[in-house]
């Protein structure tokens, strides 16, 4: 079941006369022939409910664009984004009562602490005084925020902002989150309590729709993926799918105590190439399981010790840059 | 086209319904930007100090009436304090991503605009009464005052004005600063236009300014006569509230246009 539906999404800037702000704007995306950059072009694509939805794509790809536009910031050229079958830019205030948004160049009130931040968020989302402060204060222990809840958030760092601004898009119990880069540039500590509670939220039935550069997380999170370049899905499709594609990075890293001959390894059929590593050898393989068998037999056969074996399953990074680049070509 | 299975139907709240919530949140945005930007001892200094000075200045060593002393002080306090932080108030916000967090909450461009005029529209008013008192105290022997007309054209001013430094603050600028460029070449001019601690007629462009009418409802509150005849009063008032009408829409029309520049 859908609850985000997105229609032949479009946004288009025209182009800042010359000589104006030197760059026409910051969207990487196509020229169009009246001068305008097409920052995002006739995209649809849906969102299930329950579901952690990864949008990815380079700088300038257009990502920012389309949750600005998910979330009733921007107006959309042409095209639509319904929430539960509302129209979004028709129903901006019904459908972002009902949402949480941690925008990417957004930021709390440096002036007011962590506490009067949540409180300022849950009274404007209408949420009653009691249940507001109660709420706060769980979501400040949560985000392990609590501590510092009546420091003034200028006095936070870089990962205790983003926390306070998940804590903010959580205040009035959202049924759908955006999430527009929220691991970006954190500590490790940060990153991970944000990636747990994104969890813990979504199994709580949440549907999170996740803009992130970090290919680590998208591939720990996500359900499904859309890859995002020059304002055009160019993929969508679960991370094992997507990785799928790039075949080539099946290795497997084996280490010996005695020598064994590269030309012998090189001649087992699942064996695509040799590299010669330190005390062992990286192999590609054609398949990992196929792989894994006639090494067991080479090293039984040459009465070989080994002493490591790592396996290299293809990684979500690789099949995002293949991806681009791909689409790059086309 | 993407078919969406509705969950369940989001209810609309009826046309007053959405107004009163929208309003209740105009206030809470103002309270949030009294207690950010207002609430801050050099504002606060500035906002004390700023009319004491200017009555002083205006008031020793010249032979002013005390009638154009007092509603002159007055109307360009009320004027300059009630334009001075609006304008500042959304760069500052749009640069620090404080504006893009607050346009994905449940509130409309119209309702941040309204929380921005209530604010500067409270900060006006409290800090035009010190030339008020001031001149009640040194000024007021032998002026037949109307209080409830001078407080009343102060708060029908004031909303004006503040509904007035909306329009400063409509270009998408992202450099605080260079709204005082904006504010220097609109604000000023004004207070050269209008007749400031002077019979109104006496300037014949005063009539295009709205400070104009601000000053002539003072004037007639400490006992002149008013400069546009016998229904003078009427006419300020109606002039004072179609100026403030005209530059809240003008304001929300323009904000709605520039709001996409502030994100680019």
């Amino acid at each position: 079941m859908s609850v985000i539906a997105i229609n032949n999404l479009a946004k288009y800037f025209s182009l800042p006369k010359k000589g104006k702000g030197g760059k026409p704007g910051p969207m990487n995306g196509k020229m169009g022939p009246m001068g305008i950059i097409r920052a995002v072009d006739n995209i649809s694509f849906e969102v299930k409910k329950g579901e952690i939805f990864g949008f990815l794509g380079p700088n300038g790809a257009g990502k920012t664009t389309t949750i600005r536009m998910m979330t009733g910031v921007l107006r959309p050229t042409k095209g639509n984004v319904s929430i539960f079958g509302h129209d979004v830019w028709k129903n901006q205030i019904l459908v972002k009562q009902i949402t949480g948004n941690v925008p990417e160049e957004a930021n709390v009130y440096f002036d007011l602490t962590g506490l009067q931040n949540l409180m300022f968020i849950g009274e404007i989302y209408g949420v009653p005084k009691k249940t507001r402060l109660n709420r706060a204060e769980s979501l400040l222990k949560k985000f392990e925020l609590y501590e510092k809840r009546n420091l003034k958030s200028m006095r936070y760092s870089k990962g205790m902002k983003q926390r306070l601004l998940l804590c903010m898009a959580l205040m009035s119990n959202p049924k759908i989150l955006f999430l527009d880069e929220p691991t970006s540039g954190l500590d490790v500590q940060s990153a991970r309590i944000i990636k747990q509670l994104i969890r813990e939220y979504n199994e709580k039935g949440v549907t999170i729709f996740l803009t992130t550069h970090d290919m680590e997380v998208a591939n720990e999170l996500c359900h499904r993926i859309a890859i995002i370049n020059h304002g055009k899905i160019i993929s969508l499709d679960t991370p094992q799918n997507l990785k799928a594609l790039t075949q080539e990075y099946k290795a497997i890293d084996f280490y010996f105590t005695n020598g064994a001959d590269k030309a012998k390894i090189k001649d087992l059929s699942s064996v695509r190439e040799v590299q010669e590593v330190s005390g062992g050898f990286h192999l590609i393989v054609e398949d990992i399981h196929e792989g894994i068998c006639e090494i067991v037999d080479f090293i039984k056969q040459n009465h070989l010790i080994i002493k490591q074996l790592n396996t290299h399953q293809p990684k979500l990074e690789d099949a995002f840059l293949k991806i681009i680049e791909r689409g790059d070509k086309n | 086209m993407i078919k969406i299975n509705k969950e369940f139907i989001l209810s609309k709240e009826s046309r007053f319904s959405t107004f009163k919530t929208q309003l209740k949140r105009s206030f809470i945005i103002t309270k949030k930007d009294l207690r950010i930007y207002y609430n801050k001892p050099p504002v606060l200094i500035q906002g004390i100090f700023f009319p004491i000075i200017l009555f002083f200045a205006f008031t020793i060593g010249r032979s002013i009436s005390p009638i154009y002393l007092i509603s002159g002080i007055i109307a360009m306090v009320l004027f300059l304090t009630s334009t001075s932080l609006g304008p500042i108030i959304f760069p500052w916000e749009t640069i620090r991503g404080t504006f893009e967090r607050l346009t994905t909450c449940p509130v409309s461009i119209k309702t941040i605009l309204i929380g921005s005029i209530w604010s500067s529209f409270i900060y006006g008013l409290l800090f035009s009464s010190i030339p008020l008192v001031l001149g009640v105290i040194f000024l007021s022997s032998g002026l037949a005052i109307n209080y409830f007309l001078i407080i009343a054209g102060m708060i029908l001013s004031s909303l004006v004005f503040s509904s007035f430094s909306l329009i400063i603050s409509s270009p998408p600028i992202r450099n605080p600063g260079n709204t005082m460029i904006l504010q220097i070449f609109i604000k000023f001019p004004l207070l050269f236009i209008s007749p400031l601690f002077m019979p109104i007629n006496s300037i014949a462009t005063a009539v295009i300014s709205p400070i104009t009418y601000c000053l002539d409802v003072l004037n007639i509150g400490l006992g002149e006569v008013s400069a546009f005849g016998s229904f003078g009063l009427l006419i300020d008032i109606l002039v004072l509230i179609g100026l403030g009408f005209g530059f809240l829409f003008l304001a929300f029309a323009i904000h709605q246009k520039t709001l996409e520049k502030r994100f680019r």
